[in-house]
């Protein structure tokens, strides 16, 4: 028994010490690049590894205001926050119709739905941006929020869904008695008891716009229209890339993110893995 | 109550929004995709029908050789990896009581931060003058050149890209395998343990079945994540040297927005979408299975 | 309970106007900045846009800043009469969304552009408009010769206005050089000798950068240059690729990449050229518009800054950055107003003196302010029997260029040998552009 429990233990000691390492590979590069973030340019080249010699804090303040890092951080969260309300809100009113709702088409409806989960946006882009650039929708943040609302549906439909169907029939009825519309039990039943799924569909859609590079670069080319991961991938220029500045802007890019994090930890990655267990 | 939800008007008032969103942004880009891809079509010319030229083209392109290949090497080795070290982290972290919640959200962690950022972040630990190879250097060791090499079936950066990229999103296969893990009853390991069985043993018996349907799930939304894979590659090597390190997505973004290809491109898209689908029903016809009562 | 329901929606369906109506308010505020709705507003101003390939503002780059100059200056001596906004985006992206604005009808009023086959891009379509009836006032004869001009001339209408000229050169070491015994090469083997010479005396000969592909491609194209490449012969299919020529190009390549610096391959075109001004390699070939870059970066440096022609050939590789007009545009004598300011005296002063770039007009310039390299580039402009354009520049179509780069980054790379190169290059200008 003795022995057993000493093999648990070394056991134990071998997952802490395998998991640390694991940590480590995640956690050095970050601290890597923010360390080289305050270094001069000549600094980066001759010591990259060693701790910068002072703070030197011109590289932020650059790409916060030349580097239109500060525009493109507003630009993102207009167009991120924007897309997250709609989305919650037309995604439910369609879960609401697919899940509660009765009428013959709700399979096939939810069957074209989640068909949009598998297309990458790729193969809409050409068009969309053809479309666009005709009806003047191209370089205006409008026209990002259209394809980032309806590429966010999918996934909310799926998991309101889900959270409509669970919902017991009992509540539906007894407000039908109180002599509730159904647009009453959509606003001030059902919603309100699926709080957790706007939370996780909410996260999800926001962590994915935020992120999205690939459209946003095709139809933004306005400087000050741009959002975020469009900027910092501007700051690699073929003719001259200022590298202390280009990690200062990576730095600005991650830490808002980050801290937001490491406060609701917790709860963004079992709502995120929520989701996508539903989903 | 029936009556109140088979209301006409209220069905048609909560679907119409979503409905109409899909069908413009994406049913009818889709169809004009497809049309597209028959097209002779470079932006600033109306679209002129082409028949299959495009398509005979691909035949004849080399860079698309190397990106469909990649595009599969991505996709296997994201399906697999993410698999067994998905699969690994979750049981180990599920064995430890300390510091799981800190391990767990320093894993999950790069999954949310912009891959923009992660990209040149990578690509510049990997360039020659910074980074690794310099770090390498103090100990006297000459690195290879890690998004440069051009040697092998799978060349070196695109081993490099999806370490990274397996780097980033490892988190999210970890979490959902855990969280079906914690789903399974206490009882039925109990139960094993009074068997006899080892802890190896009662993973592989019980858990592995357990999980299978999501597996599927991780899976399907790997495969799809990996073959719309675009801004790691696109902020490491922009698809160089030489076209080597292309994937579809980055194909189709050159050839369309760098060359003004559009009616190539579409083909691209095409074959894109037509690939998302099959990966997709393969994986649930071969990995999902029906599902067992926990 | 229903009328409730019907006000939230109703709310809901104002608050989705609302929000629509602050994008369509947003974006036509923005619009001012980046559409060709060059109208006059309320005021009388007349707005015109003006498209550029770098960031006035943060950029490094002095001929960008002397841009910044330009506009700014431009903007205010005719403060109510016109206005010009600036459209940046990076180089990597420029033609990309032109080509979005063009389709999109918003084809800024004034662009720079590349002559060569990306000016082709714009002419025939009828995007950029003839600019011979507003060169015809005079403005023509400030320029230093009608050969300014040849590049952007498409049966015989001018299209666009040259701002400067940049040559390809061998910036070199001179420290290095004494120290290694070395002597300005003058041909094909005397380079050979002097890199040897150099790396025999410990130092990296030469420093590029095949990360960033155009460099290595300029060098490829002198070499082609060398082996008298026709490159129109080759366009329309009376001269081909495997006839020996790229071949010999290609294995010059190779031989010369013995003497390039270890880390060549991953380097970017900022690193490489951070090589040569910090002093770890003798030879640069560059661009003259390194010059601003290298003495900005080190300015010790100047002084033991030379330049020589890239040995063995007589033209030099030469480039304009020039500015088309828009087709479209409702304000065209703003625009030529605007186009003017960049070949003014001032600006074309700041050129020499500062941008380190040669002036496309008469202007005199103080040679003593100006860097010094520039006065060595300039004799190597005017030794040379002529220019040739940038080979990735020259091509038929755009994507031929980049095909021609990489092709060259592969012979580098090893991955494909001078045989092999020749034999994908003919390939694919037989499907693709001919």
């Amino acid at each position: 028994m003795k022995n057993s429990k000493t093999k648990s233990t070394i056991i134990k000691v071998m997952i802490y010490v395998f998991l640390t390492l694991v940590a480590i590979i995640y956690l050095a590069p970050l601290l890597w690049v923010f360390m080289v973030s305050f270094k001069t340019n000549a600094e980066i080249f001759t010591s990259p590894f060693a701790l910068p010699e002072s703070f030197y804090l011109d590289n932020f303040i650059f790409a916060w205001t030349a580097g239109k890092l500060g525009i493109a951080t507003l630009n993102s969260f207009i167009v991120c926050g924007v897309t997250l309300v709609l989305s919650m809100l037309i995604g439910s009113m369609a879960a609401f119709a697919i899940g509660r709702l009765r009428w013959k088409l709700a399979g096939p409806c939810m069957t074209f739905f989640m068909i949009g989960m598998m297309i990458p946006v790729h193969c809409v882009m050409i068009p969309l941006f053809t479309r666009f650039a005709k009806i003047g929708l191209s370089n205006s943040l409008i026209g990002l929020v259209l394809p980032y609302l309806t590429f966010s549906l999918p996934v909310t439909i799926f998991i309101m869904t889900g959270f409509f169907k669970s919902m017991p029939n009992e509540l539906i009825e007894s407000a039908c008695i109180d002599g509730a519309s159904i647009y009453g039990i959509f606003f001030k039943i059902a919603l309100p008891l699926s709080k957790t799924g706007l939370f996780v569909t909410g996260l999800m859609t926001f962590v994915a716009n935020w992120n999205e590079l690939l459209l946003a670069m095709v139809l933004i080319s306005d400087d000050t229209k741009k959002t975020l991961p469009v900027s910092l991938s501007k700051f690699v220029g073929p003719y001259n890339t200022n590298y202390s500045q280009m990690f200062a802007a990576i730095i600005i890019a991650i830490i808002p993110t980050i801290i937001v994090y490491c406060i609701f930890s917790n709860q963004i990655v079992d709502g995120l893995t929520a989701g996508a267990v539903k989903g | 109550m029936d009556k109140l939800l088979r209301d006409k008007k209220a069905i048609i008032i909560f679907i119409t929004p979503a409905l109409l969103l899909f069908t413009v942004v994406l049913f009818i880009p889709i169809c004009q995709s497809v049309y597209y891809s028959f097209c002779e079509y470079k932006g600033l010319t109306a679209p002129k029908f082409i028949g299959l030229t495009n398509y005979r083209n691909m035949l004849k392109d080399k860079s698309l050789v190397y990106a469909l290949k990649n595009s599969l090497f991505f996709l296997i080795f994201s399906c697999l990896t993410q698999l067994v070290i998905g699969l690994l982290l979750a049981g180990l972290l599920t064995n430890i009581e300390k510091g799981r919640n800190l391990f767990k959200n320093i894993i999950y962690l790069p999954c949310v931060l912009s891959s923009t950022a992660l990209g040149l972040l990578w690509m510049f630990i990997f360039s020659p003058k910074l980074g690794v190879n310099q770090l390498l250097a103090k100990f006297g060791m000459e690195g290879p050149k890690w998004l440069m090499d051009t040697s092998g079936f799978i060349i070196l950066p695109m081993w490099v890209i999806a370490f990274v990229a397996l780097w980033q999103y490892v988190g999210q296969s970890m979490m959902l395998y855990m969280a079906q893990i914690s789903g399974i009853s206490k009882s039925l390991y109990e139960a094993s343990y009074i068997d006899g069985c080892s802890k190896v043993k009662s993973f592989i018996h019980i858990t592995l079945p357990l999980i299978r349907p999501m597996v599927a799930t991780a899976m399907s939304l790997n495969a799809i994540g990996s073959l719309k894979f675009f801004d790691l590659i696109f902020n490491m090597t922009e698809g160089g040297p030489n076209h080597r390190t292309e994937v579809l997505a980055t194909h189709l973004y050159t050839q369309g927005f760098k060359f003004n290809k559009y009616g190539y491109a579409s083909a691209i898209g095409v074959i894109l979408i037509v690939l998302c689908l099959a990966v997709t029903a393969f994986i649930n016809k071969v990995v999902k299975t029906e599902n067992y009562e926990m | 309970m229903k009328r409730k329901l019907l006000a939230a929606i109703l709310s809901v369906a104002m608050a989705a106007t609302l929000l629509t109506g602050c994008g369509g308010a947003a974006s036509t505020s923005g619009d001012s900045t980046a559409s060709a709705d060059s109208e006059a507003s309320a005021d009388g101003v007349q707005e015109i846009s003006w498209m550029f390939w770098d960031d006035l503002n943060a950029t490094e780059d002095l001929i960008t800043k002397g841009y910044g100059e330009v506009i700014d200056r431009f903007n205010k001596d005719y403060e109510g009469k016109y206005h010009v906004t600036p459209i940046t985006t990076n180089l990597e992206e420029y033609y990309p969304k032109l080509n979005a604005l063009v389709a999109a009808n918003e084809t800024p009023d004034v662009f720079i552009v590349s002559p060569g086959p990306n000016l082709t891009d714009y002419v025939d379509p009828g995007v950029a408009a003839p600019l011979d009836s507003y060169l015809a006032d005079g403005w023509k004869d400030t320029f230093t010769s009608d050969a300014v001009f040849s590049q952007m001339t498409y049966d015989g209408q001018i299209y666009a206005v040259p701002l400067n000229t940049a040559a390809a050169c061998a910036f070199y070491n001179t420290e290095m050089f004494e120290a290694a015994g070395a002597k300005v090469p003058t041909n094909w083997d005397e380079m050979l000798d002097a890199c040897e010479k150099l790396q025999a005396a410990g130092y990296t000969p030469i420093t590029i950068s095949a990360g960033t592909a155009w460099c290595l491609s300029m060098v490829a194209g002198y070499l082609c240059e060398m082996e008298g490449v026709d490159l129109a012969a080759l366009a329309d299919g009376s001269a081909s690729w495997e006839d020996g020529k790229l071949e010999a190009a290609a294995t010059k390549l190779v031989e010369l990449s013995k003497y390039f610096q270890p880390t060549a391959a991953g380097d970017t075109n900022d690193v490489a050229t951070a090589n040569f001004y910090n002093g770890e390699a003798a030879i640069l070939i560059q661009g003259s518009w390194a010059i601003g870059q290298i003495n900005g970066e080190n300015p010790d440096f100047e002084s033991k800054c030379g330049v020589f022609q890239f040995p063995g050939v007589e033209r030099v590789i030469a480039k304009s950055d020039s500015l088309a007009m828009s087709s479209s545009t409702k304000c065209p004598e703003a625009c030529i107003a605007l186009m003017k300011y960049f070949t003014d005296d001032t600006a074309q002063k700041y050129t020499a003196e500062i941008g380190g770039k040669i002036p496309v007009t008469k202007v005199e310039y103080d040679a003593s302010v100006a860097p010094q390299q520039l006065a060595y580039v300039m004799d190597v402009f005017g030794n040379a029997k002529g220019t040739f354009g940038f080979y990735n520049e020259s091509m038929p179509t755009t994507e031929t260029g980049a095909h021609f780069d990489d092709t060259m980054v592969s012979v580098f790379l090893g991955d494909m040998t001078p045989a092999e190169a020749a034999t994908d290059m003919e390939d694919f200008y037989a499907s693709n552009c001919r």
